[in-house]
């Protein structure tokens, strides 16, 4: 497979892993439990996400041109921007600068989303996206890398 | 069959070890080393548990570092129960554990049974175990290779990498092999926490 090129290196600064659980309530639900690890910011970056056993099961990029995703044994799919990605990847469509700032302690709001728990200092997160339908539940804990 | 330094051959402990050891528990440290990006050092986690299994269908992974994490499979459902995130996932097992290295070592009655998924081939002798090198027949799961160290009949090692070149690796510490029943294999919710159900 081939190695991705890194992020510009501002936006490969920051960095998190932890521990994901999305629930979309469609029919049927759709569940991801994963491990990730997230760096760069909403203009550029990168996302791993992993089985609790440790296999990758996903790799995704975004950058101002659009975003990509890579399976185990498949070839990379572009994708026009990381809401698209991120609803075809999961069924629903991730906020993602809300996403960053959450991690980093900052309470933006996200259309239709509500956040139930959230303290950055303990890296977690419990929230909820109430419209549009389906109801989407998103957890994560988190501790930021050194 | 006799390998490097008069030990049996990787082939030969896989095949006594799925065959014979009925059960078995452990403690392990695993160490999963990102995928490699130009110009960049490894990345590298490293977490801590024990994982335990009774044949022919019962395994139970519990990370203990640095985060909780308990894995189990009882038969029908594997169940996931992540502490920190307060939830617990409930899958059909058969399904979630199709070909993962967690099933190869807990669950396979033969390497008979095993041949039919993976090719399995004699390692190279290294760093004092005999090895078996483990090929998944089709294409498209997450895992490229895998293979599985041994000295004198133990399981020692577990290393696997995956299809985006992550690479995962598990060693084992001494094994109990007696003991268990099938009811340190069962889970129960805790109270409070979200459960997830098939």
């Amino acid at each position: 497979c081939a190695t991705p090129p890194p992020p510009p290196p501002e936006a490969a600064g920051r960095r998190w892993s932890g521990r994901l659980a999305l629930t979309v309530h469609s029919d049927p639900p759709q569940r991801a439990n994963a491990l990730f690890e997230l760096r760069g910011d909403p203009q550029a970056g990168e996302l791993l996400l992993s089985s609790p056993l440790g296999q990758a099961l996903a790799h995704v990029g975004w950058d101002a041109g659009g975003a990509w995703l890579q399976r185990p044994g498949a070839a990379r799919e572009p994708y026009p921007d990381m809401a698209v990605l991120t609803e075809t990847l999961t069924g629903a469509a991730l906020p993602l600068a809300a996403l960053f700032d959450w991690l980093q302690g900052r309470p933006t709001e996200a259309p239709g989303w509500a956040r139930i728990h959230h303290d950055a200092a303990t890296g977690r997160l419990h929230a909820q996206r109430t419209a549009p339908t389906p109801l989407v539940d998103l957890r994560l804990t988190w501790t930021p890398s050194p | 069959f006799t390998g490097a330094r008069g030990q049996a051959t990787g082939l030969a402990q896989f095949e006594a070890f799925v065959v014979n050891v009925r059960q078995g528990q452990a403690t392990f440290t695993q160490t999963v080393t990102a995928p490699p990006r130009q110009g960049e050092p490894a990345r590298v986690r490293t977490s801590r548990g024990e994982f335990s299994f009774l044949r022919p269908d019962r395994f139970r992974l519990h990370y203990t570092q640095p985060f909780e994490q308990l894995i189990v499979a009882d038969g029908q459902t594997l169940w996931l129960w992540d502490p920190d995130l307060n939830q617990v996932s409930a899958r059909a097992q058969a399904q979630a554990l199709a070909n993962t290295p967690a099933a190869l070592l807990a669950s396979a009655a033969d390497l008979r049974a095993v041949r039919q998924v993976f090719t399995l081939s004699e390692g190279e002798p290294r760093d004092g175990l005999a090895w078996v090198e483990v090929t998944p027949k089709s294409r498209e799961g997450q895992i490229q290779r895998m293979a599985i160290g041994w000295r004198d009949g133990a399981l020692v090692a577990l290393d696997v990498l995956d299809g985006l070149g992550q690479r995962s690796e598990l060693r084992f510490g001494p094994w109990r092999t007696q003991g268990l029943t099938a009811a340190a294999f069962r889970f129960q919710p805790p109270p409070g926490a979200e459960v997830l159900r098939p």
